[in-house]
């Protein structure tokens, strides 16, 4: 607002002085500072899904000496819940599985892509071309070197990747390293724990979001903007981090916020919707190194579905249709981007009473895009067995395939993403 | 003196740091209300001890709080068939059952009582969103709140055995030939003993004893006991034996519930939690070893432990060191506005709109999808996203924006604390009312930014800062670190 009295010498804070050096303009707030359409947008995103939107993206910009070679992106999708691997990726080789699941199994018939031991789950359709071009791998029997059934426990366990340590870092920011350039470290959204830790991380719902309410053309002094920056900028903690990493990524995101938004090309589901901005913020090249993004609904106890039918092939079209889209939508992009999922455990052998699984231990990864040697099923299989308790046992350590990833895809080092690990040799990636 | 040294507005009440401390971690905000009310009572500790033992005196009063949506009084039967019939998806019950909690916790002089219901309905939680659970969902929040002040052992009965829970963790329908793991599981790692402190096989023989608590999924959505499903034979959960013979588990539950209430790990968990969400997100190892210890020598009641933790030092010196989580910002924040709402006509009538506000800062109350409940740490939540959504639902109030029905803002001009006051005098008003403490140099400099005024302006009526430039002001105060603490 202008005023009668100006204050000369008025405080402002550096990081903001060439916003500041507008002149003084007429302000009509009350009509204009907020408007209508804004708050409607708004409240039509919260009214989409009523539970908290079970996809969620997180973006983390790495220090140039952290990743070299500089732009490749490694996105991490989380299957949160516990996703059935012996559902997505069907041992239909392994008689005990027909025997185990009688009212779950997948037929062999309906099978994708299958080989003499495994097939792809009907609803990963989407994904075939991919498989068939060579792009998309699986890698069964994967997991925690022991089982672990706590999907809290199991999670955290999954994303620090540092057994035996009490530091609060995920394997992710370990890969960005320590020194980052705060200017440079976007922060948009909810953080899994595999971003915590020092180098600092942004997340965002949607990039259009992601701007400071009111600090806008009828505040073109940047009134507000500048008496926010110097309320938080000595606050210590976690909150004072975020206002900060904020305030800054806002103005960094410009580039992406810049780029096509074709969220129309991509399925109206959560993880569609998020995919989109994810695609977008890596077309838009805001030096984005590493991506999260959570699908939630996996832990399937009750009523998981038949083969047509059901919680199992939503949740398994709304992943192959989303990372399908996604790719797609990179165009040339593509050539630099790697996705690899993950989830913190598989489901037990034998279904339950109810139409459903319970928590189990080995499952399956997939892996996409750039760097991936697919069209093929990789793992040592351990064969099943079928008594009540029965697991899927691992015989890949989730890390040995992650590491896979960070030594073809990052120039962080394998010693120090996963310290005390010696990974095994999968054999899914080029150029290792 | 600095040109920007504060100035001093003793006609709004406000408490001394320990009292705000007590008060404000024990109320959805403080206002200059709520200040009066404890003062008046003599003081924090008074006015905490009046809030418990005073809880329940008036049960239709509490009753009456917020029922403002007809949907709260269908039973299981009724919100069944209306779905069946498609006059309202069970999901519409849901939905007003959170804006319910919202406004509750504005407008309630059961302080207190409303915050401990929280933290008992997040620690044993159902998410509304979860499957088939909106049928029972509304009277399980009831039964807790009827509980909040009483035993932990009480809690734990009402809430494992609710159809609400039964449904949600699938034991409902869990069958003596596949035990459905789910609840046995959470029971453990959740609700009582916690993680470290139990084996795989601890948790299978807790869903065994288990088996039997089922609902009529479907049909009636009644709750009942069935024999034929309750799995037979040994079992041994932690130190609990029992032959388990009988074809009726029920009193077997009663007694495996008891026995895991008066656990040391459950002692020790729950002592945690409440320092961890009353004190602060690292509380030391000797506070949680005294609350843990008041726990089993009073045989799980809840009010010795908090009294004990309401005396400690480190309670008491723990101002600042919790963050307010997104829908407890939202709450706060109408409280501090003084912001009236009143009995929803319509969708966007305030008490509507308010849990679409609470969504987009973060998450609305019990939506949290997983059974753990919501983490309240300052990690969780304190993240870039949070920051923009706080910053954005901030603004929308400052100015009266958004909700626009059925809902009284206060007027700028009401804001002022006199007819002519200068910027100085009326930040501290401000600050005293939206933050609960003194103005400083720092919040003064900072609104002399927002509004681009001098500390000596001179403020009426018809000054343009009342005239259409208040949202900055206000605003200032809204985005301020003070306002993200409880």
């Amino acid at each position: 607002m202008t005023s009668s009295t100006p204050i000369p010498g008025s405080p402002v804070d550096p990081v903001e002085l060439a916003a500041s050096a507008a002149p003084e303009a007429a302000c009509d707030c009350p009509t204009g500072g907020l408007s209508r359409r804004r708050v409607l947008q708004g409240l039509g995103a919260a009214g989409v899904s009523f539970t908290v939107g079970s996809a969620v993206v997180g973006i983390a910009s790495p220090s140039a000496a952290a990743v070299g070679g500089g732009d490749n992106v490694v996105v991490v999708l989380s299957l949160r819940g516990g996703a059935d691997g012996l559902a997505l990726v069907v041992p239909h080789g392994d008689a005990t599985y027909y025997t185990a699941r009688p009212t779950l199994a997948i037929p062999k018939a309906s099978l994708l892509a299958p080989d003499e031991m495994f097939g792809l789950h009907p609803a990963l359709a989407p994904l075939l071309p991919m498989w068939q071009a060579g792009q998309v791998a699986a890698v069964h029997a994967t997991g925690l070197p022991v089982a672990n059934r706590s999907h809290f426990a199991a999670m955290e366990e999954i994303e620090d990747a540092s057994p035996g340590t009490s530091s609060r870092t995920g394997w992710l920011n370990r890969v960005l390293g320590t020194d980052v350039d705060p200017l440079r470290a976007i922060a948009i959204g909810d953080l899994p724990s595999a971003l915590y830790g020092p180098a600092p991380s942004m997340s965002f719902n949607r990039l259009d979001d992601a701007v400071i309410a009111g600090d806008d053309k009828w505040d073109p002094t940047h009134q507000r903007r500048r008496a926010m920056a110097m309320q938080w900028r000595s606050k210590g903690g976690p909150m004072g981090t975020a206002v900060r990493s904020a305030m800054t990524a806002v103005s960094e995101l410009g580039p992406a916020r810049a780029a096509a938004d074709r969220r129309d090309d991509f399925p109206a589901t959560d993880l569609g919707r998020a995919m989109a901005e994810v695609s977008r913020t890596i077309r838009g090249n805001v030096g984005a190194q590493v991506i999260t993004i959570d699908q939630g609904d996996w832990d399937m106890h009750v009523s998981a579905g038949g083969v047509a039918s059901g919680a199992m092939v939503d949740n398994t079209a709304e992943l192959a249709g989303a990372i399908a889209a996604f790719f797609a939508d990179l165009g040339p992009d593509a050539a630099r981007v790697t996705l690899v999922t993950i989830s913190e455990f598989g489901r037990r052998v034998v279904e339950n009473g109810s139409g459903g699984t319970d928590h189990g231990w080995g499952n399956v990864m997939f892996l996409a895009g750039a760097g991936v040697k697919g069209g093929r099923y990789y793992g040592r299989w351990p064969g099943l067995a079928g008594n009540l308790d029965s697991d899927l046992p691992v015989t890949t350590d989730y890390r040995s395939v992650l590491a896979e990833v960070v030594a073809t895809r990052t120039t962080a080092s394998t010693a120090t993403v996963f310290p005390g690990f010696a990974p095994q040799a999968v054999g899914v990636m080029t150029g290792l | 003196m600095s040109r920007y040294a504060p100035a001093r507005y003793p006609a709004t009440p406000i408490l001394s740091t320990s009292a705000r401390v007590l008060v404000s971690r024990f109320s959805f905000g403080l206002t200059p209300t709520l200040a009066s009310e404890v003062l008046r009572a003599g003081g924090a500790r008074a006015w905490w001890e009046k809030q418990i033992a005073t809880a329940y005196d008036d049960p239709d009063g509490l009753a009456a709080e917020a029922d403002w949506w007809p949907n709260q009084h269908y039973d299981a039967a009724t919100i069944w068939q209306r779905q069946q019939a498609g006059t309202e998806g069970s999901w519409a019950v849901m939905a007003n059952y959170g804006r319910r909690l919202l406004a509750r916790r504005i407008v309630t002089r059961r302080q207190v009582l409303e915050v401990m219901t929280e933290f008992w309905e997040s620690h044993f939680h159902v998410p509304l969103g979860a499957d088939n659970v909106a049928f029972w969902r509304v009277p399980y929040g009831e039964e807790i709140r009827q509980r909040a002040l009483g035993t932990f052992e009480d809690l734990l009965q009402a809430a494992v055995l609710h159809p609400a829970m039964l449904l949600f963790l699938g034991n409902a329908i869990s069958t003596k030939a596949h035990p459905n793991e789910n609840l046995g599981r959470e029971l453990l790692e959740l609700h009582t003993v916690g993680i470290g402190t139990y084996g795989e096989d601890d948790v299978k023989a807790a869903a065994r004893i288990l088996t039997g608590w089922r609902v009529d999924q479907w049909k009636t959505w009644n709750a009942y006991y069935s024999p034929r499903d309750h799995w037979t034979g040994p079992v041994q959960v932690m130190g609990f034996a029992d032959a388990n013979a009988a074809t009726d588990g029920q009193d077997l539950t009663r007694r495996l519930l008891s026995y895991l209430a008066h656990h040391p790990a459950t002692a020790e968990r729950i002592a945690r939690k409440l320092a961890q969400h009353f004190v602060s997100d690292t509380p030391s190892e000797a506070l949680v070893a005294r609350l843990a210890a008041v726990y089993l020598a009073n045989d799980t009641a809840i009010v010795p432990v908090l009294r004990a933790l309401i005396s400690s030092p480190e309670f008491l010196g723990s101002a600042g060191r919790k963050l307010r989580e997104p829908s407890a910002d939202v709450v706060a924040t109408y409280r501090a506005l003084g912001a009236t709402i009143k009995p929803p006509r319509i969708d966007s009538s305030a008490a509507n709109q308010m849990l679409w506000q609470a969504k987009n800062v973060g998450l609305g109350p019990m939506e949290w999808p997983r059974p753990d409940g919501r983490p309240t740490d300052a990690q969780s939540w304190a993240t870039p996203l949070r920051a923009l959504a706080s910053m954005e639902f901030h603004w929308q109030v400052a100015g009266g924006w958004w909700p626009g029905e059925d809902i009284v803002w206060r007027t700028p001009q009401q804001w002022l604390p006199r007819p002519r006051v200068s910027l100085r005098v009326l930040v501290d008003h401000l600050s005293r009312t939206i933050h609960g403490r003194p103005s400083t140099e720092g919040l003064l400099r900072s609104c002399c930014v927002a509004t681009n005024l001098a500390p000596e302006t001179v403020i009426t009526k018809d000054h343009p800062l009342v005239q259409w430039g208040f949202p900055r002001l206000l605003g200032a105060l809204l985005d301020h670190p003070n306002h993200y603490e409880r």
